[in-house]
């Protein structure tokens, strides 16, 4: 087959599924933004992998998607996990519980919520711990982009990153504002955790992809503050490789996506 | 905005809430209102109108996935074609690439802030290349360009649709005159306009809107632009017939 990867980059872990493609015996090629034309011309592949969430990648999948090509995972749930407030809709969906959360200008929250300091500022539209900021003082606060709208009540806790792949759970304690990258020390899953995670991947029927958590110190309760749906899995701490796993789950949704379509 | 709030105060009782002052707290929301009405599309008003979607029986005009569409070109420009409505061929090519049309306009691909159509034009033998200011400023942003073919039209069709209401002016293209006022007239209604125009404002679902289109030398009529939040002031009895429509709309 003749598969599409929509990536930021073409090594790491989608260099990875390349090769496994081919190995398989697919043609697979690699948009980055140096060779991705969003229109007709795309469409002369049998299926598409979305790997990345940034806008241009979001929007070449719904366009292939509304073209009737098949692509998974599929563009609108992947935007929706970017998006902090379709994010929390999605996890309230599920029955899972994020932080108490709030959207308006600096000024805004200066004159109603400081009061609730510390609070966590970060990218409406942005998952991960990337401009992810402590607010403890109004200082902190003004050091601000005046663009930054959303704001979480800051859970005092363990931070963890909880990836899965299909029944697999693999859980590392993250080190605060970290990315999946850092260095992390497995921890075993504690029972509350494989809850949140099976409420999650049946809810959305989401077979692979990662939950950030925050166990709070003083109740024990988890918190989810970040999901993701294609994560790097860096810090799989299984002796297994997941990218075999990834594709096989892949090529399998990408034939029940044909089925459903004819 | 004002003569509106004027009228619907007469009619209503209204509460304004302003993007600038509005916190939105996630955990106390508790609203009185029998509708919303939003003139505005920033991503807190955004994020306002999602959240009275989510936890309210509260009726709101336009909803959050039509507004979200309309500003957002390309995914506007997929809905649109997928419906089978005419829309000038398009492409979103990284800014290196070279353009995938002889005669097109670059806009930009967000169109969320208030700005007016600021182009820049370069004509040269047999090609036409307009680039609108809104689009060179995302540069860096996207690193993206949305390319839409340019289709020669005389006059540039403009309909309006408030409920099941809808009002047809014409006017010269605003790259043949920048002033669209100075030419812009009434037309009789136009059935095949009004069948594009119900299809268009159903598939992305807006109540209120206003769809620009420009007719090809074959006389198809190619859909241009969809605004979520248009100047009814240019409506004659504009202001008045979108307080009477959100009044009629409210669930009480």
């Amino acid at each position: 087959m003749k598969i599409g990867i929509l990536s930021k980059r073409e090594i790491t872990f989608t260099g990875r599924m390349k090769h496994y493609l081919e190995d398989l015996g697919h043609e697979v090629t690699i948009f980055t933004a140096k060779n991705l034309i969003i229109n007709d011309n795309l469409l002369d592949h049998d299926f598409f992998i979305l790997k990345s969430k940034k806008l241009p990648y979001l929007y070449a999948g719904r366009f292939i998607k509304e073209k009737g090509v098949p692509i998974f995972p599929d563009p609108e749930l992947t935007y929706k996990h970017k998006h902090r407030l379709d994010a929390y809709y999605l996890m309230q969906q599920a029955g899972l519980t994020s932080p108490p959360f709030f959207v308006g200008t600096k000024e805004a929250i200066k004159n109603h919520l400081r009061e609730e300091y510390p609070l966590v500022s970060k990218s409406l539209m942005d998952s991960g711990s990337k401009d992810v900021k402590f607010i403890n003082s109004d200082d902190d606060l003004n050091s601000l982009n005046e663009d930054v709208i959303y704001y979480e009540k800051k859970i005092k806790g363990t931070h963890y990153i909880m990836y899965f792949i299909d029944n697999e759970i693999s859980v590392s304690e993250k080190p605060p504002l970290s990315t999946e990258h850092a260095k992390m020390k497995e921890v075993a899953p504690s029972e509350d955790m494989v809850n949140i995670i099976k409420k999650w991947k049946d809810y959305h029927d989401i077979p692979f992809g990662h939950l950030d958590v925050i166990k709070e110190e003083s109740t024990n309760k988890i918190y989810v503050v970040d999901p993701g749906n294609f994560p790097e899995f860096t810090n799989w701490k299984h002796d297994d490789d997941p990218c075999p796993k990834i594709c096989n789950i892949i090529l399998n949704r990408i034939e029940e996506l044909k089925k459903n379509t004819l | 905005m004002s003569e509106f709030l004027t009228y619907l105060k007469t009619i209503s009782d209204v509460s304004i809430y302003i993007e600038e002052d509005l916190l939105i707290n996630y955990s106390n929301i508790n609203f009185d209102e029998d509708i919303f009405f939003v003139k505005g599309k920033g991503d807190i008003i955004l994020s306002f109108v999602k959240m009275i979607e989510n936890e309210t029986s509260i009726p709101i005009i336009n909803s959050y996935h039509g507004i979200w569409v309309a500003f957002n070109r390309f995914i506007n420009c997929i809905m649109l074609e997928k419906a089978g409505i005419p829309i000038p061929a398009y492409s979103l090519n990284p800014e290196e690439e070279p353009p995938p049309f002889k005669n097109y306009i670059i806009k930009n691909l967000i169109d969320q802030q208030n700005y007016a159509f600021k182009p820049k034009i370069e004509k040269r033998y047999r090609s036409l290349k307009v680039k609108d200011e809104r689009a060179l400023n995302e540069k860096g942003k996207y690193n993206y360009f949305f390319y839409q073919k340019f289709i020669r039209s005389k006059w540039e069709y403009k309909i309006y649709r408030i409920g099941e209401d809808y009002f047809y002016y014409k006017q010269l293209p605003v790259l043949v005159e920048p002033d669209k006022m100075k030419t812009r007239r009434t037309i009789e209604p136009n059935p095949e306009l009004k069948k594009l125009v119900i299809k268009a404002t159903n598939t992305i679902d807006l109540k209120i809107a206003s769809v620009d289109f420009l007719k090809s030398k074959k006389g198809i009529y190619y859909l241009t632009d969809i605004n979520s939040t248009p100047n009814f002031n240019y409506i004659q009895n504009g202001p008045v017939l979108i307080g009477d429509y959100i009044k009629a709309q409210a669930k009480r």
